[in-house]
């Protein structure tokens, strides 16, 4: 992704003197973490907006609701935050954060059974210049005249329509892009078992969205 | 190889689950996010503080006991009321067999002034001083007892006007 140049640096530099101050540095995770157990609440607070995107996908995507995903992402933080003096530091803390996240969800999905009531997000403009949905109206796709907020609910549906544990694996692969060795350390799990996890839950979302597909 | 093809055979379909990454929450959702978690924090710690002496007096099973208990048997309740009763009692008893007469005497005036509101001699005259009283014909009733050494360091007061 192309980024565009901050207007204040172009305001400040116009005729290319070297810059005064570089931006600063992140704090890293583990120093906040640090402040965190010390109860620096605004060094927990840098470490949510870190995450707060990932984790809310993450819950999203396997709940396809907004609220549950809202409630659910708020208590992992919580729970992380209350938690945080238990965290032995054997993994990062993005991904001890993730595990809280996904074992909430999944013990909130067991609970809700069969009383999916889907809540999605919109989606946001730039999907119309996505090539993927560019690819699947081109002429290789048979249905042409696909409906953005059809398709959007059809993959919806078929998604809720996996075990948690494949929906998990489709979710942080194929959607949000992490590697076999994240998803196998956030699932606890080996790597092999991602694999064929994921390969079953994709010949099932093949099968449910085979009109989509052809 | 492996035995699960990654990816040749799924092209497609990744490329339609990637869509969902375009589904997004209501703008600005995330600039409140990390407040409500703190705010969220922040309220359970001190809810949690408040618990703690509620705990401690209120969730104790043996108060629980004796509340359940005071409310399914009257008896008890009434024991319980005469008990404290006699505690009472008995706690009065001890207090005026221990006292030192001429302490009583002393103190005695000064806290039944001090619960009528009349505790500052120096400034102005107590309601007890003769010169409080001058419109009423005073009566000594009390005679006697003044003279063994009334709880009142003035005469008492008969209030008819006209005797």
């Amino acid at each position: 992704m192309i980024m565009a140049e901050p207007l204040s640096r172009k305001a400040s530099n116009p005729i290319g003197e070297p810059h005064a101050e570089p931006p600063p540095e992140p704090i890293a995770e583990a120093e906040l973490v640090k402040r965190v157990r010390r109860g620096d609440l605004t060094a927990y607070d840098d470490l949510v907006r870190r995450y707060q995107e990932r984790i809310y996908a993450t819950i999203y995507h396997m709940t396809s609701n907004h609220e549950d995903a809202n409630d659910l992402a708020q208590e992992a933080f919580i729970k992380a935050f209350h938690a945080l003096k238990s965290f032995k530091g054997g993994s990062s803390f993005y991904t001890w954060v993730y595990r809280i996240a996904v074992n909430k969800t999944i013990n909130f999905l067991k609970q809700r059974k069969n009383k999916t009531q889907m809540s999605l997000d919109n989606l946001d403009f730039q999907v119309e210049h996505d090539p993927a949905f560019v690819a699947l109206i081109s002429d290789k796709t048979p249905r042409r005249e696909v409906n953005l907020a059809e398709l959007q609910e059809k993959l919806n549906t078929a998604m809720q329509k996996l075990s948690e544990p494949h929906r998990l694996v489709v979710t942080l692969h194929d959607v949000q892009g992490l590697s076999h060795e994240e998803i196998a350390k956030i699932m606890d799990c080996n790597i092999g078992t991602v694999r064929s996890r994921l390969f079953y839950a994709r010949q099932q979302m093949q099968a449910y969205l085979s009109d989509y597909l052809k | 190889m492996s035995m699960y093809p990654d990816s040749q055979d799924f092209e497609q379909l990744r490329r339609v689950l990637a869509l969902k990454r375009h589904e997004q929450p209501p703008p600005g959702y995330f600039h409140n996010f990390s407040r409500e978690v703190i705010a969220r924090i922040r309220a359970g710690d001190r809810a949690e503080s408040s618990n703690v002496l509620a705990r401690l007096f209120w969730d104790a099973p043996w108060l629980q006991r004796l509340w359940a208990a005071l409310e399914t048997k009257p008896v008890i309740a009434g024991a319980v009321g005469v008990a404290c009763c006699a505690v009472l009692l008995v706690s009065i008893a001890s207090f005026d067999g221990n006292a030192d007469p001429n302490t009583a005497q002393s103190v005695a005036p000064q806290a039944m002034e001090a619960s009528l509101g009349f505790t500052d001699h120096s400034s102005r005259g107590s309601f007890f001083e003769p010169a409080a009283l001058a419109d009423f014909q005073l009566t000594n009733r009390f005679a006697g007892a003044s003279s063994q050494g009334s709880l009142f360091p003035v005469q008492p007061v008969n209030f008819i006007r006209g005797n």
